[in-house]
Order: structure tokens, then C-alpha cells, then sequence
């Protein structure tokens, strides 16, 4: 098992990653990142009073900051005036003036010297005997692997993954890396539309909690378990009553919309009652861990999708259950198959695929969009049993909605932009697409 | 009657009450108009998908799908 206080990332920097920087070439230029905001005066200014440099040519002088290189050729520095970035030429006094002085120290986030890029980064460049060799090279391997196995086996990057819950966590949250996020997913809304919750529950207690029953005949109160399970997994506490913890967005506050009645079941209407009140309380995420085994995208659900996210409302849904791994893949059923909506398919404790988890439908909106822990996932249950360990799909949408409300506190991030976050901060798995989309989402930092 | 959900065009979401009114008029029981998604939820009488699906200001008239998680006891949810 991973120690769940090194983050993967320094491990990349431990085997290697971060000393390809010295061994690039670099222009004996450097790139100056001004902040954004709170800066005194302009980037020109500051490196005309600090650096002392006076032939500064700046993108605003280009129409449409259309900036013609060869024009600024001679200049001791080139601004870029929408990223608020300077490539600037100094000697060895004026940079430790851009990197000390008062001034400088305000305005200026990083100093960093330019790089050379090529297509071929760190290769011997590309002359044609180069290229030739890298072609006989690539030739040489391909025919080994098809001749041996009869497919090209990938290197793999040997990141171990194997997760067990301990006394501290379950498997899931050290495997998304909760654990060391600083987020609690405080002043962040979220929805969990499901069978409702068991509003007596001690993990509960004490925290912000509204409830609706979209069920005619039926409270709030969740009658099945589903709903109880699914968000104290998203939002349950950092310290469960005597075990270990289950839930992640501990400090959001919770929304909690039964859709499904205590038999399970549910319709459209209420759900779409739901997602309407889940956008008009602003709700940053909507978690639904439902579905019915269609293939075909369900309009009303594509178009409440789209328009929840342009009120800032990211909706989050299971893939689905349908596949029966290896024989059949399956197919992401609705309201996950629609584009609007983020779908997320399940992995195990050894991030391998759910033998249950949907697959991408061909077409669009059809993919599984990202991962999540789904398989024997420990967390509450309705009183008297408290908690319960159950597998699914469903299991691994809370997982991915509770991440999205730590990274929505992180960054302010809404809509569409948290779920480019999402995907762009989760970890790539040695998985096919199809079936885990950008990977095994991730806590922010 | 059939439950369905009549989805408004993004052009018209600022009348749906008055789209409502012409899905009344043809014969359909509007139950809720969620005006967050622009969406009318209600049922219809079994022929007239066709008269509302021609409402100036609808999109799409869909039929009402159910969803079903497994019972408590199930280990796969």
C-alpha cells in the first residue's frame, strides 16, 4: 500500500522526472511570470525602475497583439501583455534585481531561464541519419512484440496500485489521495439525488443538511440505504463515530433529494424536480448514482445537463452496472450517457476495471468520462446497521462528486470549467479509454 | 394518458409559461414547470404527441423513462 502522505507526484520528481530540466538547452534568456492581480503598474515599467532595461517591446504594439518575431529581435525584452509574461535578456545583476528587489518581489511570481524545444525532446536532433536509426529502432521493437505476443505491449509506468482500507481510511479515499487535501469542500452545495437519507444518522449530526422528497407519499427519510451510502461517501465526516473514514467533502453542505422511492424505484419527474432544485439552490454538483439500461441518450436529460451547467451546476452520474466483464463490456445507460453529463465508470482496489462497470457507447455523449473507487466500498448505512461495504457504479459517482466539490472550494471553479479540472487532474490508468475515461479522479492538493 | 417531459427550445425559455398554456390547450396535464431547466413535466392523452411536439417553443416531447437501483440486500448497487 501507497503511503497516503507522498503525493505521487513528488514520487515522479524521486525517480527522475525533475532533473530533465537540467539537461535542457536553454537560451541564456529568461521568462518572467508577473502576477496577475495587486501588480504595480504595468510588466514594461517595472522591468524599465528594477532591471533598468529600456528596449522593450510589448504584444499591445501589434495589431491584434499579433506579434511579428523578427520585429522584436533587438529588444532587451518582449512582454506578452494578455499572459503577463516577459522573455527578457539581463546579465547576471539585473536578474538577481528581477528576483530580489522590493519591487520586483510584488510583482513577479517566477523567474525561470528559456528553453530550447524540440520535436524530439533530449533526442541527437534530426538529421536523416537520426531519423533513420529512430525508424529501425521502432521497427526492430514492434516486430519483437508482434512476434512474441502477437500485440505491442506498452511500457508500463510502474506506479504500484494496490489500496486496502486501514484504521485511518478506506481504500478508496487513500487511492484518490483525500486523505492529504487540504479541502474540506467548505461553502461548496452539493446534491446527492437518490432513495433520500437517513437524516438520524451520527455522521450527520451537527452538519448543514436540507432535504426534499421528490417521492409522493414519502419524507426525506431514506427507507432503502442507497441514498444514506452514497452520500456519506461524498460528503460524510473526516472522523466517523468509531471507524475508519469514508467521507470526503466533509464540510459541504449537503442537499439531499429523494428521486427514489424506498423501493428504489424512480421516473423522470422527480428527478427532473430534483435537478431543478438542486440549480435553483445553486448547487455546485449534482451526484446521481441512477440509471435505466438505454443506450440511447434521453433528450430532457441532455438538455438539463447543458443547462445546469451554464448556472454552474456540474451533474455527476453512474455509467451503470450492465457489463459482465470479460464476456460483455456493457454501455453507459441514461442520464449518464448524455454530454452534458459527466459519466463515471468503477475500479477496484487494484485500479483494474469493475467486471461490472459500463463501457463507452459509440456516438456522442456515450463515453465513460472519469473513474472512480466502486468496488466494496465502505460507508454509511441507515440506523441501526450504521455502515455497510456494497460495490457499484453508484459507489464510485459519490467518490468523483465529493473530489469536485474539494477541487470547486480549491479553485472556484464551476460548471464546465470544474469538469475540465476533474479530468485534467486525474490520474491515467494502464486501462483503455472506453472504459475509465481520463482515469481515477483525484483530491485536489 | 402517458407521462412524458416536454423540453422548451433555449429560444423560448423565457415564455415557457406561455408554452405551458398551449401544451394545456392540447390536451396535455401539466404537473410541474421547471423553469431552472426548461423543462415541463405531465402526461398526455395517448395520441397527441404529434400536437405537442407542433408547439411553437418545444423541443422534444419524451416519455417518461423509470430507474431502479437493486434492493437493500443486494452487494452490487
Amino acid at each position: 500500500m501507497m503511503d497516503p502522505g507522498t503525493s505521487r507526484a513528488q514520487d515522479r520528481a524521486d525517480a527522475g522526472f525533475e532533473p530533465e530540466l537540467s539537461r535542457a538547452q536553454t537560451t541564456g534568456r529568461y521568462v518572467i511570470t508577473f502576477a496577475e492581480e495587486g501588480a504595480d503598474g504595468d510588466p514594461a515599467a517595472l522591468l524599465q525602475s528594477v532591471a533598468g532595461l529600456s528596449q522593450i517591446a510589448s504584444s499591445r504594439d501589434f495589431d491584434a497583439q499579433a506579434m511579428d518575431m523578427a520585429q522584436t529581435e533587438g529588444a532587451d525584452a518582449t512582454v506578452f501583455s494578455e499572459l503577463a509574461m516577459a522573455v527578457v535578456s539581463v546579465d547576471p545583476d539585473q536578474l538577481g534585481a528581477l528576483q530580489t528587489s522590493t519591487d520586483a518581489q510584488r510583482a513577479v511570481v517566477a523567474v525561470a531561464p528559456e528553453l530550447i524545444h524540440h520535436i524530439m525532446p533530449g533526442s541527437a536532433g534530426s538529421s536523416p541519419d537520426y531519423v533513420r536509426g529512430y525508424r529501425d529502432g521502432v521497427g526492430d521493437l514492434s516486430g519483437r512484440f508482434l512476434g512474441s505476443t502477437g500485440a505491442v505491449a506498452a511500457a508500463a509506468p510502474t506506479i504500484p496500485a494496490h489500496f486496502e482500507d486501514d484504521d485511518r481510511a478506506t481504500w478508496g479515499l487513500h487511492a484518490t489521495q483525500v486523505l492529504s487535501s487540504a479541502r474540506s469542500g467548505q461553502g461548496v452545495k452539493v446534491a446527492v439525488l437518490d432513495t433520500g437519507m437517513d437524516s438520524t444518522h451520527p455522521d450527520f449530526v451537527g452538519r448543514s443538511v436540507t432535504v426534499q422528497s421528490f417521492i409522493a407519499g414519502e419524507s426525506a427519510q431514506d427507507g432503502h440505504g442507497h441514498g444514506t451510502h452514497c452520500i456519506g461517501t461524498s460528503c460524510g465526516p473526516k472522523t466517523p463515530e468509531g471507524t475508519r473514514r469514508y467521507g470526503i467533502a466533509y464540510e459541504a453542505e449537503i442537499f439531499a433529494g429523494k428521486v427514489l422511492s424506498n423501493a428504489g424505484s424512480g421516473a423522470d419527474a422527480g428527478i427532473l424536480a430534483g435537478i431543478n432544485w438542486a440549480v435553483a439552490n445553486d448547487c455546485a454538483i449534482i451526484s446521481m448514482s441512477l440509471g435505466a439500461d438505454v443506450p440511447q441518450p434521453h433528450p430532457p436529460y441532455t438538455h438539463a445537463g447543458r443547462r445546469a451547467l451554464r448556472r454552474g451546476t456540474l451533474i455527476i452520474a453512474a455509467a451503470g452496472n450492465n457489463a459482465n466483464r470479460p464476456a460483455d463490456p456493457g454501455f453507459v445507460g441514461a442520464p449518464a450517457n448524455s454530454h452534458s453529463i459527466v459519466a463515471v465508470g468503477a475500479v477496484d482496489s487494484d485500479l483494474d476495471i469493475a467486471p461490472f462497470s459500463a463501457r463507452s457507447l459509440p456516438g456522442r455523449g456515450g463515453q465513460v468520462d472519469i473513474a472512480g473507487p466502486g468496488v466494496a466500498v465502505f460507508s454509511s448505512w441507515p440506523m441501526p446497521m450504521k455502515n455497510r461495504t456494497i460495490s457499484g457504479t453508484s459507489m464510485a459517482t459519490p467518490h468523483v462528486a465529493g473530489i469536485a466539490a474539494l477541487w470547486s472550494e480549491a479553485t472556484g471553479y464551476r460548471g464546465l470549467q470544474l469538469w475540465a479540472t476533474l479530468a485534467r487532474e486525474s490520474e491515467r490508468l494502464l486501462l483503455p479509454s472506453v472504459d475509465v475515461g481520463s482515469g481515477l479522479a483525484l483530491a485536489a492538493p | 394518458m402517458i407521462r412524458v417531459s416536454v423540453t422548451i427550445a433555449d429560444e423560448h425559455l423565457a415564455e415557457i409559461e406561455s408554452v405551458a398554456g398551449a401544451l394545456r390547450d392540447r390536451g396535455m396535464e401539466v404537473e410541474h414547470v421547471h423553469d431552472a431547466l426548461g423543462i415541463i413535466t405531465g402526461s398526455m392523452p395517448d395520441d397527441s404527441r404529434q400536437a405537442l411536439t407542433a408547439v411553437d417553443g418545444v423541443a422534444s416531447v419524451d416519455e417518461e423513462m423509470h430507474y431502479q437501483v437493486p434492493p437493500p440486500d443486494s452487494p452490487l448497487q
